[in-house]
């Protein structure tokens, strides 16, 4: 069974078994890749990997079950797993929705030449960004990492009222991670890029790219503990943004998990940041013209606007349980409940340049790096993680900044945001955020 | 898979002139079951199944995965995987399996948690729910969940090797909620072990909740540490995670055969006090990251890594056993079919040593106890670690002293190690999951209370 039928399959052994209301997601999704080492291909890997996962709705019960087998036998247990779980779980107030028209917009998920790379063009390209890594500068001590690739994913959403949207994307990849010492320190630089423009994979410039990632970070010293002013350069300000998304998840706030509990139309940040979430932009990795629940998306839904919170992300359950209507914002995969996320978080761009926002302060440190993100919850709003990045005195470099942590707490940041820059990195994501300029960070060194 | 069907497609790899042909076909029946918001918001029970393909070339890895069973589209994927190599068949001989079945389990006996009615977990979802919340009206939120997974593990190869391994994992979780004024604290709990339903039977989901709900509600009004460096104290258990993240991972072979590892050629050398021994375990029994053999079906062991302080073994499996001469130690792990196997770590622990914890707080003027650690991560060709404290003291004049919150420990792995002065006698495992190259995995970490020297502790 193809994709389509193992969905029609699902349909109509719902209907067999009298289900009130169910819907489905079905992935199925082909990868192949390798992974080069001293100018060697020391792994090469192949994938197919597929799955249907069903929600149904049984006296308004939910249950939930998947199957990565498309046999009529394996689809059929599915069915009545799920079934059998509704005989324990709560009610659930929420109506799955029928077919709507979609936009008409392409999001050019799908470029057909990408179907034509093969390993040939992967060995090429992988031997090509393993020796321009090892060559990119002098201090390379190790290239750990060299990796090329591409995967084609079609995936479709079905439930029993109708709605039927199938969906076809796939994606490259290249990139390296390489490892920089001087004397005793060592430092990693890397940098991929992915997308569907493969004209844009120059071996040359990601090799050096990653290779000034890290030796800008050579030479690094801790500052001395005390309160900074910190930039968050735009390849980590996303990070930091994509950590805190949950709290405008209205199932977080409904249940206890966001503090922005209540502040619907409150200031909540300064006023010159403003997230949206985009869902029609072609080529973002995010996009999607209907989600995982079968509700058409909306080309832009202002989540946060001059500061103030303008609305929450809704799914079905979270919608009908603040009686507004779904905002499209519903995810999930075959495995997984439904649950809720950004299609693209996007913070517009700002004024002024990078360089501008770390003159503004004599004493100022830009954050090119974040050291894991254990000290960070989206519950509490805690902030505390190592950071790395160089130190600037009156507007100019002084030097490289490491064994340094950042303490804050999400919620506050969001009111000490002085400055947006004019420029988002160049990675391929589905989170945009400019260099982004914040007062009175405790900084422990 | 039948016999015949294996053997087909390890000799169509070795025709393809491969040194080296596996097939591991895994299906698993996993059920979990949530509340939260005093709801059961999720009950699943589904079943996963696939088949990995691994064809070794020296000791150049070819690995294929598929949840298609059909034999034409496995014997596609070995020609596939072949032809991305340029490799010619030469069509000679015919591979057989010498018949020679190994049938490992652990659980032997085991409340096999498919034949568990769903309703019987509802109990322990709703009394851990019920415990928490009474703590205090400040806690405005409980998330609880079971989940339990049985695995059945074929593995086979053109060494002739064929094992059969039955797994049976079970874990619950717990994450409490408390709020006042605005701030909010969060305190979870996640037992696991290698058990099936008679782990829930035997866990003390009131005790479990109780505590939790009081560190929620104590931690809420914690204040924050300065940040600076420091001496710390750190608590056994799931403390142990520093040294797993901070050294176990730069001991994989996967680490050292990329000279991604500062351990690199240290084998033999002083790279911690004498006072510190360590090892890597996948014997014991019922613990979550044990397995009778890896996922390369070579039976596990009990790996010496560190022994008073000196570096005695790497953690190695197959292929980084062969670039890097380290004997193999039965560590080769992956999630699922979805990954090939690399050297990862089971039980890791550092062993019981002489000091009291009352000891170690006596030689420290002003510090911190980090007595229960959050998540961290490494980045293991650099050494620089960074950990996530949960609950914390400051140490002051030798005595605990005032709560503190939201503290990070961040340095360099090998940096830390001789900076671990005294190791205390409680020690305690914990479990854990693992993410690395192979995917997500059971494992466990654990410690006795250690005392650190002298470590960065992020604070206000």
């Amino acid at each position: 069974m193809d994709l389509e039928q193992a969905a029609g399959f699902v349909l109509e052994e719902g209907k067999r078994y009298g289900i009130d209301s169910f819907d489905l997601i079905a992935t199925d999704s082909e990868d192949i890749g390798i992974e080069v080492f001293k100018g060697r291909i020391v792994s090469t890997e192949t994938s197919r990997s597929r799955g249907v996962g069903i929600r149904v709705l049984n006296n308004s019960r939910p249950g939930y079950s998947y199957s990565e087998r498309f046999s009529k036998e394996a689809l059929s247990q599915m069915v009545r797993d799920a079934m059998d779980q509704t005989e324990i779980t709560d009610p659930l107030d929420m109506e799955l929705p029928g077919p709507k028209p979609l936009a008409e917009v392409d999001l050019k998920h799908y470029n057909p030449a990408l179907e034509k790379l093969d390993f040939a063009w992967m060995r090429e390209q992988g031997l090509a960004l393993d020796h321009a890594s090892w060559e990119s500068d002098k201090r390379v001590e190790n290239v750990p990492h060299v990796g090329v690739g591409k995967s084609s994913t079609q995936s479709l959403v079905a439930n029993s009222k109708g709605v039927f949207v199938k969906k076809e994307s796939n994606v490259a990849y290249l990139g390296t991670g390489l490892v920089v010492a001087e004397g005793d320190i060592k430092k990693m630089g890397s940098y991929y890029r992915s997308g569907r423009d493969i004209s844009q994979f120059d071996p040359s410039y990601i090799a050096k790219e990653a290779a000034y990632r890290g030796t800008e970070l050579l030479g690094a010293k801790p500052l001395p503990s005390g309160v900074y002013t910190i930039v968050l350069g735009n390849r980590i300000s996303p990070q930091i943004f994509g950590m805190f998304s949950s709290p405008y998840f209205a199932d977080a706030v409904q249940k206890g998990s966001s503090r922005l509990v209540g502040k619907l139309g409150n200031e909540v940040a300064s006023p010159i940041l403003s997230i949206y979430c985009e869902a029609h932009t072609p080529d973002y990795p995010g996009s999607r013209l209907v989600d995982a629940e079968g509700i058409p998306t909306s080309a832009r839904t202002k989540v946060l606007e001059n500061g103030i919170l303008k609305s929450y992300l809704y799914n079905l359950e979270s919608a009908k349980k603040d009686n507004v209507l779904p905002t499209g914002h519903g995810v999930r995969s075959y495995s997984g409940r439904a649950g809720t996320s950004f299609a693209n978080m996007i913070v517009p761009l700002g004024d002024k340049t990078r360089d501008e926002l770390l003159a503004t302060d004599s004493h100022c440190i830009l954050v090119t790096k974040l050291e894991g993100g254990a000290g960070c919850s989206a519950v509490s709003g805690e902030i505390s993680i190592g950071i790395q990045g160089i130190y600037y005195k009156n507007g100019k470099p002084e030097h490289a900044v490491d064994r340094i942590t950042m303490n804050t707490n999400y919620f506050d940041l969001l009111h000490k945001i002085k400055g947006i820059s004019n420029e988002y990195s160049d990675s391929y994501s589905s989170i945009k955020v400019p260099d982004i300029l914040i007062s009175e960070i405790h900084v422990a060194g | 898979m039948n016999q015949s069907n294996i053997e087909t497609l390890i000799d169509a790899g070795k025709k393809r002139k491969a040194d080296f042909v596996e097939i591991y076909e895994e299906e698993s029946r996993n059920s979990s079951i949530s509340l939260r918001d005093q709801k059961i918001e999720q009950s699943l029970a589904a079943t996963d199944y696939g088949i990995g393909i691994r064809l070794v070339y020296g000791t150049d890895v070819l690995y294929a995965y598929t949840s298609n069973d059909d034999q034409q589209h496995l014997l596609s994927l070995i020609h596939l995987l072949a032809d991305s190599r340029g490799e010619v068949g030469n069509g000679s001989s015919t591979f057989t399996l010498p018949g020679d079945v190994s049938k490992y389990s652990f659980s032997k006996n085991i409340h096999d948690p498919r034949k568990v009615p769903p309703f019987r977990r509802l109990e322990l979802l709703q009394t851990a729910d019920t415990v928490a919340r009474k703590v205090s009206s400040k806690i405005i939120q409980v998330g609880v969940s079971a989940s339990d997974i049985v695995t059945n593990v074929l593995i086979a190869n053109s060494e002739g090797l064929w094992v059969e391994d039955l797994r049976v994992r079970s874990r619950f979780f717990l994450s409490v909620t408390a709020e006042n004024k605005g701030e909010r604290f969060v305190a979870s709990e996640s037992p696991g072990a290698l058990k099936g339903f008679e782990f829930f039977e035997g866990l003390a989901v009131e005790d479990i909740a109780q505590k939790a709900g009081e560190r929620a509600l104590f931690m809420l009004d914690a204040g924050y540490i300065e940040g600076k460096k420091m001496p710390v104290v750190m608590g056994n258990g799931f403390g142990g995670v520093i040294f797993h993240e901070a050294c176990g991972h730069p001991l994989e072979t996967e680490a050292i055969r990329k000279k991604s590892s500062p351990f690199v050629g240290k084998l033999g050398e002083s790279i911690a006090q004498s006072c510190l021994t360590a090892y890597d375990d996948g014997t014991i029994e019922e613990q979550y990251g044990s397995l009778k053999v890896d996922d390369e079906g070579m039976p596990t062991q009990k790996t010496l890594l560190i022994e008073n302080g000196i570096l005695k073994a790497y953690l190695a499996d197959r292929i980084g056993s062969m670039e890097t001469g380290s004997a193999r130690t039965g560590s080769g792990r992956r999630e699922s079919y979805q990954y090939a196997p690399v050297s990862r770590m089971r039980n890791t622990y550092i062993e019981a040593g002489k000091d009291s914890l009352d000891e170690m707080f006596a030689s420290v003027d002003f510090g911190l106890y980090a007595k229960r650690m959050g998540g961290g991560s490494v980045n293991p060709a650099t050494g620089e670690f960074n950990f996530a404290v949960e609950e914390g003291y400051v140490i002051r004049n030798g005595k605990i002293s005032e709560p503190v919150r939201g503290a990070t420990l961040i340095g360099k792995g090998h940096e830390i190690l001789p900076k671990i002065s005294m190791v205390g006698k409680d020690l305690e495992l914990a479990a854990g999951t693992c993410g690395a190259s192979s995917g997500s995995i059971p494992v466990t970490v654990g410690q006795p209370s250690l005392k650190v020297d002298e470590i960065l502790v992020g604070g206000r």
